[in-house]
């Protein structure tokens, strides 16, 4: 793609005309300032949002986020709308990584409380949750568990013991999606996600312990109870690999039944099929399953949070300020395309007063937004989900030292708790997008205004 | 052969071989390169078999066949190493596997995807792009 094959909307918005290419059904738009567009033509994003311009039933127009980077499929910042009745759904559109999601919680101490046990309650917070990549976690699902899991989310983790019923009204869609049908969960998937509840995962899934550097609204920032200095906890992570398998699963199933529904698509991440039709049916209902596995994964995450807290700090109450899917479809409505199903793979939703969590990397900052009516006008209600990558693993690998890193995280006063020395470089710092230029777009396009900015004090990852 | 392929966020590998069923058993060396064992000393060696049938063509054979041994990796929590096809007829197969179990892996793949894969014969040799979601 070149910079010539877009048109300037604004500033901060660019189209791809439906005219690029005869298989278009819409055009494609993207949310970025000129400079990190240059940025964005370098890998292969906006042919993969082209591609997902061809999808049967897409609305208005496929979109990409400012923090888009190439994905398989979609790409990873990518938004698309199909009709709720003519149109298809594409797991590929989701991602694996089903409900991939940020939760954000608050403590009541300051960073002056806190400082002197920081270390010890990272390294009690990385005791309490494993990674569980290669061995599982602590928590076996027994019997009728993983169903209700599968069914119930968050809910059912709250029945288990593991929070409060208070924690619900804090998460998007009340941790719980509806039309979860558990019995469409193959047993492959369920065997794959029965000992990884409450485990982090590895990649970009993380821990972290921040403090509010900055409040931007404060009327904003009181209804969601953050504090200059204040402290609060992100989680990173979504539906391990009970998700996963399921994305394989229908993918698998989609590439085999297009056929026989006259489908064909630029890209095999791409399978598809009509939501009405069986497979698309049985895609919604282990897609929501596995969105309520990872809404329960972030709840008992956030009780070994509690746990490792309550240890070092006695009764300080740690509590949910919120919870977002970023990978996930969902049925909406909107006054110019009626009911839709909307595909957000790396896009947060962004409904006006909802609270949008935006994670950066481990040494820059993130931002607590609050969704605005522009979102409704123009991104079927979504915003960006992240910094985004901007350098590949393998050279975050072999340009960044694992100790020069640590020394440099110290130095800006972050603990870092890490699994191993591969998993922190790819995750440094440099190997992301400047956060601040990607949520200033979403601010000034509209989409989303600043309530907090926060910056990390420890990180634990996998 | 294999090779790791710059990929912004996930791990791209290109494999070539002489021969089909080398590429895929190289494809799997490839896949346990990127997970590897955090600490491999003490490991108990596994062997399993598993069965692939009924995929469209080549390419989706190839990448059912390495989400079929990422499952056995990630429900057993074992990796592997090699394998031996005792079936193989470009649409189905079964194989025996032969690993190690160690105690956690290094690097979590989610899938192994569709996206760029592409069974060709190039010359000499059998090659293919495979997309790791990490």
């Amino acid at each position: 793609m070149k910079l010539t094959d877009l048109e300037k909307i604004n500033d901060h918005l660019w189209e791809i005309p439906k005219s690029h290419r005869p298989d278009m059904h819409v055009p494609a738009r993207v949310y970025a300032t000129e400079t990190m567009l240059q940025s964005i033509v370098q890998d292969r994003s906006l042919e993969q949002l082209v591609n997902v311009c061809t999808i049967p039933g897409i609305r208005k127009y496929a979109l990409a986020m400012p923090d888009v980077h190439e994905g398989y499929g979609f790409p990873i910042g990518g938004v698309a709308a199909v009709g709720a009745s003519d149109g298809a759904i594409s797991p590929g559109g989701i991602g694996y990584d089903i409900n991939c999601g940020v939760r954000l919680l608050r403590s009541s101490l300051t960073l002056d409380e806190i400082r002197p046990r920081l270390e010890k309650l990272a390294h009690s917070i990385a005791r309490e949750i494993p990674s569980g990549v290669g061995r599982g976690g602590s928590v076996r699902l027994k019997g009728q568990d993983l169903d209700l899991i599968l069914r119930d989310g968050a809910r059912r983790a709250v029945e288990m013991g593991h929070g409060r019923e208070d924690d619900l009204k804090h998460i998007e869609s009340g941790g719980r999606l509806d039309g979860a049908d558990p019995h469409v969960v193959s047993q492959v998937a369920r065997e794959r996600g029965f000992d990884q509840l409450g485990t982090i995962g590895s990649g970009n899934h993380f821990v972290e312990i921040d403090r509010v550097e900055q409040i931007f609204d404060e009327e904003e920032a009181a209804r969601l109870g953050l504090v200059r200095d204040g402290i609060v906890v992100q989680i990173h992570t979504g539906s391990r690999g009970l998700g996963h398998q399921v994305a394989t699963d229908s993918i698998k199933g989609m590439m085999k039944a297009m056929p026989a529904y006259g489908i064909t698509v630029a890209d095999r991440e791409l399978a598809c099929a009509p939501i009405s039709s069986r497979e698309g049916q049985r895609y919604m209902g282990g897609m929501a399953s596995a969105a309520n596995f990872a809404f329960a994964n972030r709840q008992l995450i956030t009780a070994g949070i509690r746990r490792a807290w309550s240890r070092e700090f006695g009764d300080d109450v740690v509590e949910i300020v919120y919870d977002v899917a970023h990978n996930v479809a969902k049925v909406e409505r909107y006054p110019d395309v009626g009911e839709v199903v909307v595909h957000r793979k790396g896009a947060t939703r962004a409904f006006p007063g909802q609270p949008v969590l935006i994670p950066g990397s481990m040494g820059t900052a993130s931002y607590v937004l609050v969704g605005l009516d522009g979102a409704m006008e123009q991104t079927f209600g979504s915003s960006c989900h992240g910094a985004g990558r901007t350098m590949s693993r393998t050279k975050a690998r072999t340009q960044i030292n694992a100790e020069e890193l640590r020394g440099r995280l110290r130095k800006l006063g972050i603990i870092a708790e890490a699994g191993s020395s591969k998993g922190l470089v790819e995750e440094a710092p440099e190997a992301y997008k400047d956060i601040d230029a990607v949520v200033d777009v979403v601010a000034r396009a509209g989409i989303a205004k600043k309530v907090a900015r926060v910056v990390p004090i420890a990180v634990v990852k996998g | 052969m294999y090779e790791l392929v710059h990929h912004i966020a996930d791990v791209r590998l290109r494999v070539a071989a002489p021969a089909l069923e080398e590429l895929f058993r190289d494809s799997v060396r490839g896949m346990y390169a990127v997970m590897r064992g955090a600490s491999e000393r003490d490991s108990q060696p596994v062997q399993r078999t598993i069965e692939v049938d009924e995929s469209p063509d080549t390419t989706a054979l190839l990448v059912d066949f390495l989400n079929e041994v990422l499952n056995r990796a990630q429900i057993g929590h074992e990796l592997f190493t090699d394998v031996l096809f005792t079936r193989f007829d470009g649409t189905s197969l079964t194989a025996t596997l032969s690993g190690i179990a160690p105690a956690s892996f290094e690097e979590d793949v989610k899938a192994v995807t569709y996206h760029e894969a592409d069974v060709r014969r190039e010359g000499e040799a059998w090659t293919t792009m495979l997309v790791f979601d990490l």
